[in-house]
């Protein structure tokens, strides 16, 4: 529910209650004053982990779309909010990693003496070990799942292939095999790298090897996705890889993620939105969905039996129910 | 213009951390209203606590004898030091009864992001210490007890490289679970980190 005042005190409210194994939680989230707070059960969190540990949300936004086309950020991200909903501490192992990262970037800029860069390099390859194996198993969860999406959105196309491509895997050990030996054998190599491209780093000021410089490589068939898919299929390898995580953590959990949709049908073809229409009716489980076309959706909620869909109205920062069209 | 000293004392104890604006008024007329005694006693106690409050030469804990009484005291195991960020850490350290060593307070944990490197903690005179310049001749464990954090795990091993070679041990203190607390309340980062640094029974 959201409620918003005018003027001065300004206040959004987005209030929800989720089912969890453990029972009903009440989670609320409240901006006043351009600062966000967050209570669960009426207790304030200052942690997002709280917040999020426990709830698997998957959240499609129009933004998805450019991530095939895009630079590595957003595929980085991609992954590890796939990750985040694996492994709740994942998110704070990821801030710490980022500030181990600015912190050698700080002291190769100031060109410190070694020994007091070595002192976070291992930190940093410590925690960079454990995203890059949590990433690349999160990938290997997913893939067969993503593929299978891929095939159905995607009639006749080459099969989808997702690859994790570290920096440094040709020049530096770091190949998909490193991963292989285990996180400590994984950090050891980093760190290793991390000595071999000092002087490197150095005339450059920032850190050219570890998670925060991998990506994600995207290919149909042979074919890298961010060179030669067409925006039609850019979208459906997006489309594929969300509900492969979706259907990885109805899996392993038991039950559908909580899906966010922000105005995604009005970036899809009628086809592919058909398809995700009837994905969706389909899953069993719950999906907040804002449109501009309630016909897109309306269609795909009749047609599944047993599925239940209300309809609601934002206008001027209020909801109201209304009726299918 | 005159200040109302009312006014002036509840904007000085509203400055202080956990203290708002109405427990400042509270505080200043409690004052007002205690026998005189009170009132020069606390600014007494105030004045002194900046004019006798020193750092110990050796260890570098707040104290207002020099040694502090840690480090005077002849029970105490001068084989063994504690390195902790802060005095709170120490007394925290000194609450469990289970260390009967000295400490080394190094004022802070290295943090370039905040401008602080080697020079700008106590390392110097920890080093110092080690080193048989200062009276601990015989130290032979350091045990590291800086936060679990970045900075914190960054300043054990600048520490460490610094202190190994020189013969002495040095050992970091362990990362898991509360101890008579429930797995299940844990929370998911101590959990995942107590897991990953379980050991053989």
């Amino acid at each position: 529910m959201v409620k918003l005042g005018t003027g001065e005190d300004a206040v959004a409210r987005v209030a929800g209650r989720f089912e969890l194994p453990g029972g009903v939680r009440e989670v609320v989230v409240e901006v006043r004053d351009a600062r966000r707070t967050a209570t669960v059960d009426g207790k304030s969190v200052r942690d997002p982990d709280e917040l999020f540990g426990g709830l698997a949300v998957v959240a499609f936004t129009p933004d998805d779309l450019a991530l095939v086309k895009g630079g590595p950020d957003g595929r980085r991200k991609l992954l590890d909010r796939a990750v985040q909903n694996r492994h709740p501490a994942h998110l704070s192992d990821s801030r710490d990693y980022q500030r181990a990262l600015k912190s050698r970037n700080q002291l190769l800029r100031q060109n410190a003496p070694p020994a007091l860069r070595h002192a976070f390099d291992e930190p940093l390859a410590k925690l960079g070990a454990k995203i890059r194996l949590r990433r690349e198993q999160l990938l290997d969860e997913l893939r067969g799942h993503a593929a299978r999406a891929f095939a159905e959105v995607a009639r006749g196309e080459a099969p989808l292939e997702l690859t994790y491509l570290a920096a440094g895997r040709d020049s530096d050990g770091l190949d998909a095999g490193s991963a292989l030996a285990g996180e400590a054998k994984l950090a050891e190599k980093i760190f290793a790298a991390l000595e071999r491209r000092s002087p490197r780093d150095l005339e450059r000021g920032y850190t050219s090897i570890g998670p925060h410089a991998d990506d994600l490589a995207l290919a149909i068939g042979d074919r890298p996705a961010r060179v030669f898919a067409s925006q039609g299929q850019a979208r459906a390898v997006v489309l594929a890889f969300r509900i492969g995580e979706i259907e990885n953590l109805r899996r392993l959990q038991g039950r559908a993620p909580l899906l966010l949709l922000d105005d995604v049908s009005s970036e899809l073809d009628p086809e592919r939105n058909a398809y995700l229409m009837r994905y969706l009716a389909e899953l069993r489980g719950q999906v907040v969905l804002t449109t501009t076309d309630a016909r897109l959706v309306a269609a795909a909620a009749s047609a599944e039996p047993g599925f239940e869909a209300h309809f609601h109205a934002v206008s001027q920062g209020r909801i109201t129910p209304v009726d299918p069209p | 213009m005159t200040v109302d000293p009312i006014a002036r004392l509840t904007l000085l104890f509203a400055r202080l951390p956990g203290v708002g604006e109405k427990t400042a008024q509270r505080l200043a007329f409690y004052v007002l209203k205690s026998p005189a005694e009170y009132a020069s006693d606390l600014a007494q106690a105030l004045l002194l606590l900046r004019q006798e409050v020193r750092l110990c030469s050796q260890c570098c804990n707040l104290t207002a004898q020099d040694p502090c009484a840690i480090c005077k005291d002849p029970l105490r195991d001068a084989r063994m030091i504690c390195v902790v960020e802060s005095v709170p850490d120490l007394l925290a350290v000194e609450r469990t009864r289970e260390f009967r060593g000295r400490y080394h307070v190094l004022h802070g944990a290295l943090s370039p992001l905040d401008g602080i490197g080697p020079d700008q903690i106590k390392l110097k005179e920890l080093l110092a210490r080690l080193h048989g310049t200062g009276p601990d001749e015989s130290v032979q464990e350091v045990i590291i007890a800086t936060d679990p954090t970045v900075e914190g795990e960054a300043t054990a091993l600048y520490i460490t490289r610094l202190v190994k070679p020189h013969g002495i041990r040095v050992t970091r203190i362990a990362q898991g679970l509360p101890s008579g607390a429930d797995l299940e309340y844990a929370d998911q980062i101590t959990l995942s980190r107590a897991i990953s640094g379980r050991r053989e029974l």
